[in-house]
Formats: C-alpha cells, sequence, structure tokens
C-alpha cells in the first residue's frame, strides 16, 4: 500500500458514479457548501461531440450502419449508432459472467452523466401501495418508508428535473405531481385511446423527464424528437448537464473521469475512511479520503464494490453483515408486440416526432382488481408509432414482401407511419433464484473481482406478460388493425423479455428498518457504516411498474441532505 | 440535400439563439455541433468515386443490381442516385466478411446467368436479368415458407445476429437467395438512408419547432377511415 497514490486534496464526501444518483448527490451536496470528489469510471462528456441529435443517417458515410456494416452483423452500438451509449451490454475487458440455467444482460454506461444522457426520461413516482407490496398480497417485501414521507422529495424532484403530465384525482397507479404541460396526442395515439376507452383502459398524457417550457436555464424542448440520442439543449434531464455541469462551476465538485473504483476502505471501527480506484489512463491504483462515501456506481457495480471490499470486520464485504447484498436482484417484465392499422395508410403527412417519445402512456387499470387475475402486480403500458426518420433496416420488411422493384418503394410509401407498438413494463416480485454474487475464478483487465448473475422469472411474472399480450392484441384489434410483431411460435420461445435487457435493475443493496435483513437504513445509510450511503437503484425493496429513475432523484436528494445534516451534527 | 441541411442549419441557428438567452449552462456548443455536421456532410458528397474494393466489372455489376431492385419512378430517382453502390463499396472494403459475401455473391450471379443465357450479368438483357431475380425471389418465398416463422420474425435486436435465411439444402438457387438477401438488405437501406430516400417517403422530422401541433386534417383522415368517430 505504500506505493498507493493518495489525492492530495481532502474532500468532505467522495461520490462513486455519476447518473441519477450520483448526479443528483453532488448537486444537493454542493448546494449546502459541501466539497465533493465524484468518480467516474467513464470519460468526461463531450456534449457537441457525443450527442448526434440533429445528424441524418446520409451525414455519414456509412448511413448508421457502422463501420464495416457492424450493425448487420450486430456487433454496432447498443440501441443504434446514433444513440449516445458509451457502454453497452458487453465492455471491452470488463466481463461478467452468468450462472448456469441461468440469463442476464447487464448494460453498463462508461461517461459522464452514465445511461442518464440516454434514457427513455419516462418519470413516474410510485404509487401509495408501491411502498407497501407485502401488506397488500402478503409477497416480497414493505418498503421502510411510505408515501407521505416520500411525496415531497418526489415534488422536488418533479420540479428540478422538470416533468410532463397532468393530475388525474381518480388514478391511484399514477399519483397527482408537480407537472409541466404535456404535448397534444399524436394521430395513432388518439386511435389507440379510443381503443383502450372501450376497454377499460386509461390512457394520458406521458410523464417524461423534458421541460416544455423555459427551467433554470434550460430552453424549452424544441421537439426534434430524438431524445434517446442525447439532447444538446439538456431540455431533456440528463445528471451530467442538469446537474454536474452546473455543480462543477460552483468550485466545490471536482470529477475525476476514468476512475474505476475498486473498493471502500473502511478504518476497523464501522467508519469508511475513503475509496481505493484504478485510474484508466495509468493502469494505477488511487485512493481518495472523504469524511463520507455515497456509492452511485449502478445497482450491481455498487453491490460488487461492496462485496470486494472485505475486512476482517466485514468478512462478507463492507456493510454486509445481513448478507444481503446482491440478493433480490430485479428487473421490470417486458413484453412487446406490434401492430399495423390500415386507417392510417396514406394519411396525410405531418412531423410526428414530438417530443422523442410517446405523448401518451397507460398507468396500471386494474390495482383493486388482483383478486379477479392470476398475477399479483401490475403493468403500465408504453406506446410506440409514427413516421419515425429512416434508418438502417427500416423498409427491410416492404422489401422482403415486394422482392424487388417499382413495389419496394410502393409497400414503403403505402405502410410508413401506419405501423404501431406496444411495451408493457411490469412489476417483478423478488426471488431467491435472481442475484449477483462475485465471481471468484475471473477479474476484469482492472484485476477487479467481477460479478456473476443468476436469475429466474416465476410464473408471476410469466401471467403478467401473457396478460400483456392479451391487452395490446385487444387494442390493436379494436382500431381495425393486426397484430404482426410475434407469431405463434415465437410467443412460446420470446414471451417474456431477457432478463436484465429493460435496464431496470435494481434491489440489491436494499433498504429496510431491521438491520438482520437490509444494507441500509431508510436514509439510503448503511445500517453498519454510518458515513456510507448508498443511492443507486441499490436501495430498492421491491420494483414497482414505475421506471426507476425518478424515484432515485427523489431518494438520492432526500439521502443528500440527511447526510449534510449529519455532517453538521457532528455524527459523521 | 440542400434543402433539408438548410432546414436543419436554421434549426440550430434557433437553439443557438435559444441558448445564448438561456445563459451559462453548459450545453449545446452550436457552432461545435453545426461544424461536425458539416464536416460529416461534406464526405458524403463531391465528385466521381472511385471504388475501394470492387473492381470494374463488380463496380458495374452491382450498380445494375442497384438499380433493378430499387428503379427510379416519376416521384424519385433510383438506389444508384441514392449512393447504393458507394455504400456497399465502402462497408465491404471495410470488412472482409461482407466483402466476401458480396464479391463472391456478384460472381455467383455471373456464373447463373452464363448458365442460363451464356452471358453475364451485365450484358444481359433487361428481361434476361429480371426474370433470373424473378426466380431467386420465387425460390426466397418458398424457402421463406418453409423455413417460416424463424426466419420471419427474427428480431432485429441489436446484439442477435441480423442474418436471415436458413436456405434449404439441395435448391441450386441457395446461394443467389442468400446473397440477394444481404445485396438488397444495403441497395435498400442505403436507398432510405439518402436525401433521396427520405424525401420519397416524406419524412418531416427532426427540425427545431417551438410549438408540437397535430394537424386536424390527419386527425379527420385516419378517424373517418377507423371504427371509431372524433368527438
Amino acid at each position: 500500500m505504500a506505493q498507493v497514490q493518495r489525492s492530495p486534496e481532502v474532500f468532505d464526501v467522495v461520490v462513486v458514479g455519476s447518473g441519477a444518483g450520483g448526479g443528483t448527490t453532488v448537486r444537493v451536496l454542493t448546494e449546502h457548501g459541501i466539497k465533493c470528489a465524484l468518480l467516474e469510471a467513464g470519460p468526461m462528456l463531450n456534449v457537441a461531440k457525443e450527442f448526434k441529435e440533429h445528424q441524418m443517417p446520409y451525414d455519414v458515410p456509412h448511413r448508421g450502419a457502422e463501420d464495416g456494416g457492424a450493425a448487420y452483423f450486430g456487433k454496432g452500438k447498443p440501441f443504434g449508432y446514433f444513440s449516445t451509449t458509451s457502454g453497452g451490454w458487453e465492455l471491452d475487458g470488463e466481463p461478467y459472467t452468468v450462472g448456469e440455467g441461468s440469463e442476464f444482460r447487464w448494460f453498463r454506461s462508461r461517461i459522464l452523466g452514465g445511461r442518464t444522457n440516454h434514457y427513455g426520461r419516462m418519470s413516474f413516482r410510485f404509487s401509495p401501495y408501491d411502498f407497501k407490496p407485502y401488506s397488500k398480497d402478503g409477497l416480497g417485501y414493505d418498503w421502510p418508508v411510505t408515501y407521505e414521507e416520500m411525496s415531497p422529495y418526489y415534488d422536488k424532484a418533479e420540479r428540478f428535473v422538470g416533468v410532463t403530465g397532468e393530475n388525474h384525482n381518480d388514478m391511484p397507479s399514477a399519483p397527482n405531481g408537480q407537472f409541466l404541460k404535456p404535448p397534444p396526442p399524436k394521430v395513432h395515439e388518439l386511435l389507440i385511446k379510443k381503443s383502450c376507452d372501450k376497454l377499460g383502459i386509461p390512457c394520458i398524457p406521458n410523464r417524461r423527464a423534458i421541460v416544455t417550457e423555459p427551467m433554470k436555464g434550460r430552453i424549452p424542448c424544441h421537439y426534434c424528437g430524438q431524445c434517446g440520442r442525447g439532447c444538446q439543449t439538456a431540455s431533456a434531464y440528463s445528471s451530467s448537464q442538469v446537474e454536474i455541469f452546473p455543480a462543477m462551476k460552483s468550485g466545490k465538485l471536482k470529477v475525476f473521469d476514468n476512475a474505476m473504483v475498486r473498493e471502500v476502505l473502511t478504518d476497523g471501527n464501522g467508519k469508511a475512511t475513503g475509496v481505493v480506484y484504478i485510474d484508466k489512463n495509468t493502469r494505477r491504483e488511487k485512493i481518495i479520503h472523504a469524511r463520507a462515501v455515497v456509492l452511485a456506481a449502478s445497482a450491481c457495480e455498487s453491490a460488487r464494490i461492496l462485496l470486494n471490499s472485505k475486512t476482517k470486520e466485514f468478512p462478507n464485504g463492507v456493510a454486509n453483515t445481513s448478507g444481503v447484498v446482491g440478493r433480490f436482484l430485479m428487473d421490470t417484465v417486458g413484453f412487446g408486440l406490434s401492430g399495423y392499422v390500415p386507417a392510417m395508410e396514406g394519411m396525410p403527412h405531418y412531423n410526428t416526432d414530438g417530443f422523442g417519445g410517446a405523448h401518451l402512456f397507460m398507468p396500471w387499470w386494474k390495482w383493486d382488481k388482483h383478486h379477479q387475475l392470476d398475477f399479483p402486480r401490475g403493468y403500465h403500458v408504453e406506446i410506440g408509432g409514427g413516421y419515425g426518420m429512416p434508418g438502417i433496416g427500416s423498409f427491410q420488411g416492404a422489401a422482403r414482401r415486394a422482392g424487388y422493384g417499382k413495389g419496394i418503394k410502393e409497400l414503403a410509401r403505402k405502410e410508413y407511419g401506419a405501423s404501431i407498438g406496444f411495451a408493457g413494463r411490469g412489476e417483478m416480485i423478488p426471488n431467491i433464484h435472481s442475484y449477483c454474487e462475485i465471481d471468484r475464478n475471473v477479474v476484469d483487465r482492472w484485476g477487479i473481482p467481477v460479478l456473476k448473475f443468476h436469475f429466474k422469472w416465476s410464473d408471476y411474472e410469466w401471467k403478467q406478460a401473457r396478460h400483456m399480450e392479451k391487452t395490446f392484441a385487444d387494442i390493436i384489434n379494436g382500431m381495425g388493425g393486426r397484430v404482426t410483431g410475434l407469431s405463434a411460435a415465437q410467443r412460446e420461445a420470446d414471451g417474456i423479455s431477457t432478463p436484465g435487457t429493460i435496464i431496470h435493475e435494481v434491489g440489491t443493496v436494499r433498504m429496510g428498518n431491521d438491520k438482520r435483513d437490509s444494507a441500509l437504513n431508510k436514509f439510503n445509510q448503511a445500517h453498519e457504516v454510518k458515513n456510507l450511503y448508498v443511492v443507486d437503484g441499490g436501495f430498492f425493496v421491491s420494483n414497482p411498474d414505475k421506471n426507476p429513475t425518478l424515484t432515485i432523484n427523489a431518494f438520492a436528494w432526500r439521502a443528500a441532505d440527511h447526510l449534510a445534516e449529519e455532517m453538521r451534527k457532528g455524527n459523521v | 440535400m440542400s434543402k433539408s441541411t438548410s432546414t436543419r442549419r436554421d434549426a440550430l441557428r434557433k437553439i443557438a439563439l435559444g441558448l445564448t438567452a438561456a445563459g451559462s449552462l453548459q450545453q449545446l456548443d452550436a457552432q461545435a455541433a453545426e461544424h461536425v455536421h458539416s464536416a460529416a456532410a461534406a464526405d458524403t458528397k463531391g465528385g466521381k468515386y472511385t471504388p475501394k474494393l470492387f473492381n470494374a466489372h463488380e463496380w458495374a455489376t452491382i450498380t445494375r443490381l442497384s438499380a433493378i431492385v430499387v428503379p427510379a419512378d416519376d416521384r424519385s430517382g433510383s438506389a444508384v442516385d441514392a449512393g447504393a453502390p458507394q455504400f456497399i463499396d465502402l462497408l465491404c472494403s471495410q470488412n472482409q466478411e461482407l466483402a466476401v459475401i458480396f464479391t463472391g455473391g456478384l460472381s455467383w450471379f455471373d456464373a447463373e446467368m452464363r448458365k442460363r443465357v451464356g452471358k453475364e450479368f451485365v450484358s444481359a438483357t433487361p428481361a434476361e436479368q429480371t426474370a433470373m431475380l424473378d426466380a431467386i425471389v420465387a425460390a426466397e418465398r418458398t424457402v421463406r415458407e418453409q423455413g417460416a416463422e424463424q426466419a420471419l420474425f427474427a428480431r432485429a435486436q441489436q446484439y442477435k445476429s441480423f442474418s436471415g435465411y436458413t436456405v434449404k439444402p439441395g435448391t441450386d438457387l441457395a446461394p443467389g437467395v442468400k446473397f440477394f438477401d444481404w445485396a438488397r438488405r444495403l441497395i435498400v437501406d442505403a436507398f432510405y438512408t439518402s436525401p433521396i430516400g427520405v424525401k420519397d417517403v416524406n419524412y418531416i422530422g427532426n427540425v427545431a419547432i417551438s410549438k408540437y401541433e397535430v394537424p386536424q386534417e390527419a386527425i379527420d383522415y385516419a378517424f373517418n377511415r377507423s371504427p371509431f368517430r372524433i368527438v
């Protein structure tokens, strides 16, 4: 250890990870006047270089197929060349393993801002019932907090992040909040809403982290519709642009990029003293000391750091005497179906890009009818459709059906914009077969032992996916359309998302009131290490059908306030 | 191209103006974005293209094939006008696997045409060329119906293989079916990712607008053809 380089600077708090959790934490802490170091395992974000939202496919010679046509061989960037994904399902030299009989895919982002640079911006606060699922149906576990405790922080987070939406007093699955004006529905969404009306399914303005009016220096959305590629104007929220860059200007924040954290250091008396990281530029180990450590490296990466931080005091890893770290891994249940709607063939074209995603969504509508269903938890539905920007693969269906010649153009013109898609996003019940652990046999290129994943969907999730399928088919048929997405054979094999691929992995460092079966208290503070907090998706006790980011924003904000107060009182 | 380019330039300018008003947040460096954009665009313009991989005969063959697969009509130009041969040559020059698929496939096209009419593909008459493609497409449909679901519905997810059909052994046209699937895929993609193709389907998004509105005309059109009535 004598040769390990220590940072000469002294920080109050070291924060690991720069996504929604880490970004919120450094912004709030620096506002409290606390000096922070932020460690990001990828490079600094260069917005002008990284975000490609205004490019057309012909602006690059490979048109989006990437060099050598990598996209044709399944080797292109996840979500396509133009999307902002500095990371992916596989990272060079940073493997993970999967247990026999399991399937799991782990998406990791390696850039300042992490996945918030390109995420879907769906921003759904939990419902009151989401915090007490065990009390409701006897499955899973209750959270140590109530909706009433969290609601003020959801309010703050929505006001800060900027979330569109409308209040609906009769919709327990979509509680009221602090919303900006949503854009009007598109034609296919109006048709879908009509079809949903007949089925008793609510279809309401979407809740997305995009500002539709000027907000704290952010200009309103200009409706170019390419949010997944990054938003140069930061009208769509990203932690990099909206939290971290402003915090850097405060002079209270120093960002260390390409810093891959290996472990949390402790003093043998239940206190964290800093972190050890590998500087990727030099491949040398370095140490940063601080009064407090906040992990926000993503649910599984934070679990990995804790499990790799073994000491005499913590033989199972720091803050893991309970043994829960890595357990209770959850993803969201995903199922998708597409349809073709002849009513929209030949429609006068208009700009359907809007704010880059659906303008309507369907919150769960059977929250009080689970006794009539063969699965216990709900899902919401996301909508796709419109005249998307032509890209690699866009008209291959028409091309194959037409064969060759003029027919391809005719079919493409006729069918363009007449397809719709539905994506169900449902709640999984945590189970004992789904977890991650350290693979003792494999290290990554930085010498850090890697994670091994185990995962199983239970019947609850499969049955929920079948309900999604039936529902989507009913909606499509109800509007005079036909299902095009999946065949009967495909349903057998592919009737539910591959675990991990919805990229909502949470639960591996969960919170709770009882330190015997949780790692964190309700303020995201480790039960056993008072100056250690975990504020990424790791703290989730359940994984409701509400995309996790806004909840991470809200809890991280609350945790940062708590940490600041504890530091002020001298408890940390 | 010039029209849509200038539209996007205007958009960027508008955004830049908005940013000046917005103040100090680090967001769009509009000039830098514009620079990246024009540098990329410049690359796709310009004079005569010199093939990087294909020889003159292969170049002539892929050019002819592109013109047959997506021909010009009264509304738009052909895949050749859209730069399909350049696109394919570029990608093949960067990828040995793709290069083998194309040089091998083009060579098979010649051999098959020689078998049929004693000429290479480019030297055959248009009628002879389309007759051969008709046979390939017919074989493809048979294969598709037999090989079925899997090929039809294979999900083109990024992390799964994109490649298409499994061709039944014993079909003489099998290599042609396989190659034609690749050729058509790249020709069609090249067409629709070009300014000509984007204009052909009339994509009018990815522009900066201050207020998003949905035209009543479009709503009326779809609703009148749907099972629903407008409220």
